[in-house]
């Protein structure tokens, strides 16, 4: 039943495309070599040679002959020839890499190895999404990542691989369990609304719904959701690009608040057909685990509690009346979650094509096992596909990417990560003498019975884009873009009878299970023109396009319960009921116009208006449309005749600035209109039908205005590269679901508010080269964001249902908390300040002290050093803040409960100074609400910075003769593999105790090229 | 338009092409049959959702729109006979119940008398039952703005919901104390509502009721009495009555179902009294699929010990008087080893079979009996309270009530109930509270009790997000 069956379909879906790219290629051969005379001048001679990046051949490649005009361009074998006399110059360039000259010197064959030449990023081309923009020319703000940097890093979703590596760009990862969600937050939190906050996701020109698609009732181990961006293999991306300012984000208009992602697949390359095969395997372990009691300390607990309350041990106290074996310990977080991931990885490649017409095919198989106890895996597999074509006159041209994923979740029902916490360290063993679960006598769940619950998720991806642009005149283009995605996700979680203790005989008419189908289909066609001309020193480029996007999504959330058999669970048929809990589909239209004007002068002075007006179905009628716009201005200062002359130094310099407007529509389809829908729910033989949500028909777009204002400035030929960027973006007109006192009938109410949030800061990188010879490189990225979050403004705030939620002037994040004044040492227990003096302390008037919960600075320190042959990078990621402590969740110390070591540190007779109160079973009802209080008191939210070794990357490149022109290269890589923190739980990223942390990886590899 | 003379040149250019014309077409055919689609953001309604109007333009919709209430009440909130019900939490919180069930479980809390306002169960009791009490406010608004929908449903629509309503609010005055009285669905005014008194309260319950008992048919309109008729409202008016110590009306409701004895007749048999076919039962909730029975039976029964979750308090089973055939039918042993654990047996399916036995039953002729012996009490008629009391007693196979006193009276009264209405959505509770004896009662079990834990504290997030229901109720 469980049988993977996607080596097959894979092997299936090669053939249409292998077949279809030989029809495609083997006509062409290369044409482009330009051919010079060679009977113009004496002496002349022909010279020829082969040209490569050390690897590969590397076409493209511009060889010239110093102080002429004459210039060839190598072929898709990096060949050349070129007709030159003896005493001629030659110069090679490459973009991204060093220029190099040669004299000819009587050589006829000059065979050419070209550098990467890490200061030569200016000249690189940046997507900015509808248009592409020289970095050196760019307006806005733009932070990229390539394949290079992904390729380093051991990791199935792309999300980790851009942590820590971009400024501006917050990544959470909210649990170490495989498949699971991550948080991303580009600049701030605009939203009041806590799920308005994602950004936009485009892959390849398609938007890709960041909505998860998982239902709670199911993915419990995964914290809710699964990440939609699993479905992208980041060994098919070719590069990343996070549009942040205005300048960069207006033109997608109202999705552009949060910031867009701009996700770009590999394309085939011209040259010799070339085949990569990477394989890899490795091994993974959570990063840290809690200091916890051990059974002395926790047994000592437990007996002073019963002293402390003044009672006897109760018939179920098991662990200290004698039940259990008292001398017995168990470290239950290495017991849960201590084991070993195994991680396997194949990723294979072959690409090629001549001048006009090229492919690509890429594979990848990733499989990896869980560190919980039992035979759990997640496995994908994908397929990318790419084919791009250009007519013969250079006027048409044809891309076309296809790519294909399929997933397999199995995991544990629900995560044991906090049972492994809270175990009593003398409870009993898991196992009897005969291997079966152990109940001792019903005295305890035992926590390997969870895992009876099984989570298995589905999920297959297809993804289709293409482009076709002709070239009406040199200027003029016209294109269009067509995508389309399809997703099925399908999931579900089982609750067999055997989780339970057999002694209270639940057969299988007590298993449940739940499962969710979701479907999302879409479909874009973006119809564009663009337009540039040279006008004496100005070039002036215009870009018109609209938009029309539509997405069908369906979900279905069952439960089924009572079933004959437990093996017959996955079996809705055969279950005594099946319940529809949810049943919904929906219909997102959107529709845009937009458009770009681009001048230039002389290199020096740039002016870029976007704009973009917008549709969305999500709105009530008369209120669908609206129009966003920005202004982005740079000057390159460096190119100033006197800065030339007297700052010799200063080998690059820009100003830009850049103001605009963006929106925000994340909140859900159909939720103006005032519906019943049916509950799936019987009674009596009718189905019932509900008022789904307090319905207000007026709302309307977020709007976000972004200010931006930045300095880039390069020394020594870019040696050190420093980029300050300084913004201030307001988000008003806030849409939210106004809390509402439950008396109203619901929670919420979506609405507009006239409040603004404000998120500033400062975002700093700086790229040095510190060493740059033949054989030893070394290069350093550093990236640092410092920000700042605000609520500028709430009407009403002192009345409004969000007064204790948010303090006019402070971050949004922010938990409004009691103030700890420690324990009271006559009675033992924590107590707190009484802002208004009245005696008691209550929880809206003396919850008076605001923590910050936004990280205070975060950022990354990539170096990248080469050696001969070796390489090695590293980086380390960086984040400043301030977190609830390891503690929160563990209980009332002295309840059958564990709790961190720290704990033996209580008081116990009056006059005592001590960290924890006195311990109490749960029957001192003073004791009791002193520790929630304390749950919701400053002394809980501690300090949770951390630096990271986040990923370590060492290869070695096998010389060519050794393998007779197969390329080799030995690949060793880590991720997070060390943490620095003096936070006292189990790890510092992670923020649900009840949340597995993060994992720490490592694999080797094997990568070889022929 | 200068977009279309783009196009025309973009046209005129393409004829000359000889590479693949098809594509080019295409491509351009694409930009401008685009530009003609003006209400392409407007979508249809989906197919699992229907307007509010719509809804209530058509009977069998509007039907579905009032069930939906009771198979929410059946499944979530204070009836429902899981977790959260009444029955289990008020259960543990007086001295019913001995919670065994899990460390964390809000219950526990309830069974410690360690409730604080920020307790998930009390805000969930709390919220499910107004959100209950809009559903039910939505359906007298719109029934009453519908045009399609005939008086005689529109009555039955109208009174139904109206004793839900009331019928929450019963239960919300009598956990939490002052609440507001909630008869509308808009959100502005009921963001802010106000706490009224409890004698202001039953004066809206009673007014809510006497509305439905007028509008209400005597005979149910659907089979099993599960939906409420004439005879369920009177039944929750008469217990409103006692509550409020309007004893004579009290007495008079209840004498209108006790004199119905055609359609309500008294029945001996112990063990027939909790079957769905049961004569006594007034309103039952019927569950959810055929084959289903009661949650009650999910939660209380169990097999083998320690219990999973609770077991019935040794208190309660010293409270049977020798002989009491209650003790026999509705209580069950079970013993592993030297240990023994008693949990209620009234309803005895704990799982599925096949065709239901057991439904849920919310109101029972044996309460009007017992409404009307206190009430006639109350009033110094003690001949009629005895006649009335000891109906209940032979039953259940006691000998008829040695009571002489009206004080006398009235604690046997409390004494029958105690053994007649165990584990039945929180009545010892609500009873040891109206004969001002729960400090007495439970002072003795339950570790810092204080008068005023008789009262549940109000939700911590409703205090905050609704000031107008400030003050806490004392001792939060």
């Amino acid at each position: 039943m469980k049988i993977f069956s996607l080596s097959k379909g894979l092997v299936l879906l090669w053939y249409p495309f292998i077949f279809g790219f030989y029809l495609f290629c083997t006509p062409t051969l290369a044409r482009n070599t330009l051919q010079f005379s060679s009977v113009q001048q004496q002496q002349q001679i022909r010279v020829t040679g082969i040209v490569t990046d050390g690897v590969v051949p590397l076409s493209g490649v511009i060889i010239s002959i110093k102080n002429q005009r004459n210039t060839v361009v190598t072929d898709f074998d990096g060949k050349y020839n070129i007709t030159v006399s003896f005493s001629d110059i030659l110069i090679f360039t490459y973009i991204g890499y060093k220029t190099i000259e040669i004299p000819v010197a009587r050589h006829l064959t000059i065979n050419v190895q070209m550098q990467e030449d890490a200061t030569a990023l200016q000249e690189v081309k940046i997507n900015a999404g509808y248009y592409s923009v020289k970095e050196s020319q760019r307006t806005g703000s733009i932070s990229k990542i390539s394949s290079k940097d992904i390729e380093k890093q051991p990791v199935t979703n792309v999300l980790a691989a851009m942590q820590g590596r971009m400024a501006g760009v917050s990544i959470t990862q909210n649990t170490g369990v495989s498949g699971g969600n991550f948080d991303i937050q580009i600049r701030g939190q605009n939203s009041l609304r806590s799920n308005g906050n994602r950004p936009l996701y485009i892959i390849d020109g398609v938007p890709y719904s960041s909505d998860s698609g998982g239902s709670d009732l199911t993915g419990i181990v995964l914290q809710g959701s699964t990440s939609p961006l699993n479905s992208i293999n980041p060994g098919d991306i070719e590069g990343i690009e996070v549009l942040k300012d205005a300048d960069a984000t207006a033109i997608y208009g109202s999705r552009g608040a949060n910031g867009v992602v701009l996700i770009t697949t590999k394309k085939g390359k011209a040259g010799k057909t070339q085949f990569t095969a990477n394989v890899s395997g490795g091994l993974a372990k959570v990063t840290r685990l809690m200091d916890l009691m051990n059974t002395e300390h926790y047994l000592q607990m437990r007996r002073q509690a019963f002293v402390n309350d003044g009672i006897a041990y109760g018939p179920t106290d098991y662990d200290v009346n004698g039940t259990w074996d008292q001398n017995r310990y168990t470290n239950w977080q290495k017991v849960l979650i201590g084991g070993t991931s195994e991680i396997n990885d194949v990723q294979a490649s072959l690409s090629g094509g001549s001048s006009g017409t090229q492919f690509l095919l890429n594979g990848n198989f990733h499989k990896e096992t869980t560190v919980f106890p039992g035979d759990y895996n997640y496995r994908k597999g994908n397929l990318l596909a790419n084919m791009n074509h250009e007519s013969e006159n250079k006027k048409f041209q044809v891309n076309f990417s296809m790519g294909y994923t399929a997933q397999q979740n199995n995991q544990p029902g629900m995560d044991i990560t906090q049972q492994g916490i809270l175990l009593a360290p003398n409870a009993p063993a898991l196992y009897d003498q005969k291997g079966n679960l152990n109940w001792e006598n019903s005295t305890w769940n035992n926590p390997i019975s969870s895992l009876e619950g099984e989570y298995i998720s589905r999920t297959n991806d297809l993804f289709a884009n293409g482009l076709l642009s002709y070239k009406i005149t040199p200027g003029l283009i016209t294109k269009t873009s067509f995508g389309f995605t399809d997703t099925r996700f399908n999931d579900s979680r089982t609750q067999p009878s055997t989780i339970y203790d057999p002694a209270y005989e639940v057969g299988s008419e007590f298993s449940s299970i739940y499962v969710n189908n979701t479907t999302r289909k879409s479909w874009i066609i973006e119809p564009q023109l663009s337009w540039s001309k040279k006008i004496g020193k100005g070039k002036a480029e215009i870009l018109i396009g609209s938009t029309f996007q539509q997405q069908n999504a369906t979900q279905l959330v069952q439960e089924a319960n009572g079933f004959s058999s437990n093996s017959l669970i996955y079996n809705l048929s055969s279950a005594f009921n099946v319940f529809d809990l949810v049943h919904s589909e929906s219909v997102y239209r959107y529709q845009a116009f937009f458009g770009r004007v681009n001048f230039s002068w002389n290199e020096r002075y740039i002016l870029n208006f976007t704009g973009r007006r917008d549709g969305s179905s999500r709105f009530g009628p008369g209120r669908q449309f609206a129009t966003f716009g920005a202004i982005g201005t740079a000057w390159l200062f460096s190119n100033e005749k006197f800065i030339k002359e007297n700052f010799d130094f200063l080998s690059f310099g820009k100003f830009r600035a850049s103001y605009g407007t963006t929106g925000n529509d994340q909140i859900g389809d159909y939720q103006f209109l005032n519906t019943y829908e049916a509950t799936g729910n019987n009674y009596g033989g009718v189905i019932g039908l509900e008022p789904i949500r307090l319905f207000n028909p007026n709302f309307g777009w977020e709007i976000n205005k972004k200010l931006e204002l930045a300095i880039e400035t390069g020394f020594f030929k870019d040696r050190i590269f420093i980029t300050v960027g300084w913004y201030s973006n307001r988000s008003s007109n806030q849409l939210v679901g106004i809390p509402l006192p439950a008396t109203t009938g619901f929670n919420s109410i979506q609405a507009n508010l006239e409040a603004t949030v404000e998120n500033r800061g400062i975002e700093l990188t700086l790229r040095t080269v510190n060493f740059q010879r033949q054989s030893f490189n070394w290069t350093s990225n550093f990236n640092l964001t410092i920000a700042r979050n605000k609520l500028l403004s709430f009407p009403d705030l002192e009345g409004s249902t969000y007064q204790n939620q948010f303090v006019i002037g402070e971050p949004l994040n922010i938990k409004k908390v009691y103030h700890y004044t420690g324990i009271n040492a006559q009675t033992g227990v924590y107590q707190f300040e009484d802002y208004n003096a009245d005696g008691l302390i209550t929880a809206v008037e003396d919850k008076q002290v605001i923590r910050d919960l936004n990280p205070k600075y975060f950022g990354g320190l990539q170096n990248t050093i080469t050696y001969k042959k070796w390489q090695l990078d590293f980086l380390f990621q960086f984040v400043k803040q301030l977190n609830y402590s390891g503690s929160y969740g563990t209980g009332l110390p002295g309840t059958m409960t564990n709790q961190p070591v720290t704990v033996t540190d209580h008081w116990q007779n009056p006059g005592d100074i001590a960290s924890h109160q006195k311990y109490s079973t749960g029957v001192n009802s003073q004791a009791v609400d002193a520790f929630y209080k304390y749950y919701a008191s400053d002394a809980m939210i501690t300090d949770a910075s951390y630096v990271r070794l986040k990923n370590l990357s060492l290869s070695y490149t096998i010389s060519e003769q050794v393998l007779k022109g197969v390329k080799c290269r030995l690949v060793f890589q880590g991720q997070n593999l060390f943490t620095f923190t003096s936070f006292k739980g189990a790890d510092p990223e992670s923020r649900f105790t009840t949340a597995l942390p993060p994992l720490k990886v490592f694999t080797t590899g094997l990568q070889f090229t022929f | 338009m200068e977009k279309k003379s783009i196009f025309l040149f973009i046209q005129e250019r393409v004829i000359e092409i000889s590479f693949n014309n098809f594509l080019v077409v295409l491509l351009i055919s694409g930009m401008i049959l685009t530009q003609g689609c003006d209400n392409f953001v407007e979508v249809d309604l989906p197919s699992s959702q229907l307007t509010q109007s719509g809804v209530f333009e058509d009977k069998a919709t509007a039907n579905a729109a009032m069930v939906s209430i009771y198979a929410k009440m059946r499944d979530s909130g204070i009836l429902s006979g899981n977790l959260s019900g009444l029955s289990n939490q008020m259960g543990n919180y007086s001295d019913e119940l001995v919670y065994y069930g899990d460390i964390s479980g809000t219950t526990r809390d309830f069974y410690n008398n360690a409730i604080l306002p920020s307790n998930t169960e009390v805000f969930n009791s709390w919220s499910s039952s107004y959100n209950q009490i809009y559903a039910a406010n939505a359906i007298i608004e719109a029934v009453s703005a519908s045009s399609a929908l005939g008086l005689k449903d529109k009555n039955q629509l109208t009174a139904e919901a109206l004793f839900v309503r009331s019928l929450l609010h019963f239960y919300l005055l009598n956990l939490y104390g002052d609440i507001p009285y909630i008869t509308t669905t808009e959100y502005q005014k009921n963001r802010a509502a106000k706490k009224m008194p409890c004698a202001e309260l039953y004066s809206y319950i009673i007014k809510d009721l006497e509305l439905a008992v007028t509008l209400l048919p005597e005979e149910y309109v659907s089979s099993d009495r599960i939906r409420p008729n004439k005879s369920v409202a009177m039944a929750l008016l008469a217990r409103a009555y006692l509550y409020n110590r309007q004893w004579a009306e009290a007495a008079n409701a209840a004498s209108y179902l006790l004199n119905n004895t055609q359609t309500y007749t008294w029945q001996t048999n112990l063990s027939d009294m909790f079957l769905k076919e049961s004569t006594t039962t007034i309103w039952q909730f019927k569950p959810r699929v055929d084959g289903q029975n009661t949650q009650e039976g999910e939660t209380f029964i169990f097999t083998a010990g320690p219990p999973s979750l609770v077991a019935l308090s040794t208190n309660l089973i010293n409270a049977f008087e020798p002989g009491d055939q209650r003790k026999e039918y509705w209580i069950a042993k079970v013993t592993t080893g030297t240990d023994t654990w008693y949990h209620a047996n009234k309803y005895k399916q704990r799982s599925n079979t096949s065709g239901s036995l057991e439904y849920s039953i919310v109101f029972r002729l044996a309460e009007q009996y017992l409404i009307r012996s206190e009430a006639r009490a109350e009033q110094g008629d003690l001949a009629g309270a005895k006649e009335d009391l000891d109906k209940i007693r032979h039953t259940a196979g006691l000998a008829g009530t040695t009571a002489l006193s009206q004080s006398q009276m009235l604690k046997a009264i409390l004494q029958e109930r105690r053994v007649e209405f165990f584990t039945e959505y929180g009545h010892r509770f609500f009873d040891l509270k109206r004969a001002n004896h729960l400090d007495e009662s439970l002072s003795p079990l339950k570790t810092g009790w204080d008068t005023t834990d008789k009262l549940l504290p109000l939700p911590e997030s409703e205090l905050i997000l609704n000031p107008n229901l400030k003050p806490q109720n004392p001792g939060y």
